[in-house]
């Protein structure tokens, strides 16, 4: 409103108004809904959803849930039944797995943790849950600040088939891409300590001879 | 810190749930309310699985439901024009016919006992008979005096229950996700996944059941048509009603055929047989084919298990009880079946 008032009164408008004056204020109008347009300008700017057009972000918008958490919430729980593939918004998550070999006093309260990774904006996890079928989370999902998180569900996807299924196929060629990407690197890394590990044999019966 | 978001939690929990127990109270106590809504919820459940059809061939939705809606204003209009005055018609013809059931199965009465007396020089007393045939006249009588009140709450219905389909089937995707805005971050993964385990349950049940139904109808319909048998139309909508009931349902749906056949035709005319051949075929084409492909996959339930939801679902709901508590008692099963994997481990 400021800034566009001028002190002298004689400033010349243009005869037409330039279409993108008309187009800033359409967008800035209050009652333009430019809440909904935050979703799938959040999911434009995330690397796997690159082959999605405007609007079928658009049509993934309304199938997905926005779930706020508070410090230290947990969001799921390793071992728990899991349904969902979520996103951060904002905020940050830490991925944390319980030691595999309990103490002798195993209590609940004095497992053990071992941090995974902390991920943050942009981040995604629980994509297995996605296409398992019964999927039992590996770790444990823990908001490390307020956060805000979009989530995928599995009966999401489902009615996402039914009705939008060129939709539903992007959604699941950006996830199974995700999955490929990461059993890639875990066979690189098998290979790498299957040799680490032969390595280590040979050593052994050098030695034992 | 950590207090107060435990007690900031619990209070999240405490409101969802009160907030469930509190509608579901409200809508259970008021049955003017449920019963309109159970069927248009039903109704939804049938229709429903058209609307993706629709959207895939390009129309939004608002669009599709309106098609979907405007179809299934045209298709009902058609029977209440065509078929009213049948089906009016084939109604007071069995009120005339009542009478001649009534003499009829008295002069047979009276025929057996003198058989009997002369074979077996036994009298079969009256009181017995006397006291069942007023049993049923007296029961008859009822339902035919609840008729105009049964008529009332009809035109009421008529005019909630397409409002409420219409609804439903709009904007039911988005009431859903409104409901799920309120679920607890702690139990929302399980809560969602259970409660769409639930819905698509009775949903497949209610859609494979309303198929299943329609087909035996309709078998019995031109069944009866091509024999010439009155009531035809009325008998088959019966059938199809009285199928949907799981075990009692078939012997429910042939009875009035039986008393029609012997009235009309005698046990030993040709008739009575083609009816009877008729009724199990129908039936056998049902559990043969329509119930193994379409039903049996969605609710495993132990017959037993059956016979007594139905049983409890009639004590409460009457016929209504009957046709929701199959899928009611599966998706029972599944809850407590979750609940003690979230107990016992699993």
């Amino acid at each position: 409103m400021g800034g566009f008032k001028h002190d002298n009164e004689e400033v010349d408008l243009p005869e037409r108004l330039h279409i993108g004056v008309i187009k800033y204020f359409w967008q800035s109008s209050p009652y333009n809904p430019s809440k909904k347009t935050t979703i799938p300008h959040f999911l434009r700017n995330i690397i796997v959803f690159k082959d999605f057009s405007d609007y079928e972000l658009y049509l993934l918008s309304k199938f997905i849930h926005e779930r706020t958490y508070e410090n230290g919430e947990i969001i799921f729980k390793q071992g728990d039944l899991g349904i969902g593939f979520y996103l951060i918004y904002y905020g940050n998550v830490e991925i944390i797995v319980e030691k595999e070999n309990p103490s002798s006093t195993s209590t609940t309260e004095n497992l053990e943790y071992n941090l995974v990774t902390c991920l943050e904006k942009k981040d995604y996890f629980g994509e297995l849950a996605l296409l398992q079928e019964n999927s039992i989370r590996s770790a444990t999902a823990i908001a490390k600040n307020a956060c805000k998180l979009i989530g995928i569900f599995k009966p999401d996807l489902d009615e996402l088939i039914r009705v939008h299924p060129v939709v539903a196929t992007k959604l699941l060629q950006s996830v199974s891409m995700i999955i490929a990407e990461r059993l890639y690197s875990i066979t690189k890394e098998v290979k790498v300590l299957k040799y680490k590990l032969s390595k280590m044999e040979q050593l052994n019966e050098n030695e034992v001879k | 810190m950590k207090m107060r978001l435990n007690s900031n939690k619990r209070k999240r929990i405490i409101f969802f749930f009160l907030l469930i127990v509190i509608c579901i109270g409200f809508i259970w106590s008021l049955p003017r309310l449920s019963i309109p809504l159970m069927i248009s919820y039903v109704l939804y459940l049938i229709v429903e699985p058209t609307i993706p059809h629709l959207i895939k061939l390009g129309f939004e939705r608002n669009l599709a439901v309106i098609i979907i809606f405007l179809s299934l204003a045209i298709i009902s209009i058609i029977p209440v024009v065509v078929l009213v005055p049948t089906i009016k018609m084939e109604v007071e013809n069995v009120g005339i016919y009542l009478p001649k059931v009534e003499t009829y199965v008295k002069t047979e009465y009276e025929e057996i006992q003198q058989i009997v007396l002369q074979k077996a020089g036994i009298e079969i007393n009256n009181e017995y008979f006397k006291n069942a045939l007023i049993y049923v006249t007296d029961n008859l009588q009822k339902i035919i005096i609840n008729i105009p009140k049964l008529l009332a709450s009809l035109l009421e219905w008529l005019l909630v229950i397409p409002f409420l389909l219409f609804f439903f089937l709009r904007d039911g995707f988005s009431f859903k996700r409104v409901i799920l805005k309120l679920v607890p971050n702690e139990i929302f993964e399980r809560t969602y996944y259970l409660s769409n385990e639930l819905n698509k349950k009775i949903g497949d049940y209610i859609f494979a059941k309303f198929i299943e139904a329609s087909i035996v109808g309709i078998i019995i319909f031109v069944g009866l048509l091509l024999m010439g048998v009155r009531f035809a139309f009325l008998l088959g909508i019966i059938a199809a009603f009285t199928n949907i009931v799981p075990y009692l349902g078939p012997f429910l749906g042939l009875l009035p055929a039986i008393i029609l056949g012997l009235v009309e035709h005698g046990i030993q005319s040709p008739e009575f047989s083609g009816i009877l051949i008729l009724y199990l075929a129908a039936n056998i084409i049902d559990l043969g084919f329509v119930f193994p492909i379409l039903v049996s996959k969605m609710v495993n339930l132990h017959p037993i298990i059956v016979v007594i939801s139905v049983i409890i679902g009639s004590h409460y709901f009457g016929v209504a009880g009957m046709i929701i508590s199959i899928p009611l008692a599966a998706a029972f099963k599944l809850a407590v079946a979750q609940i003690y994997f979230e107990i016992y481990g699993r």
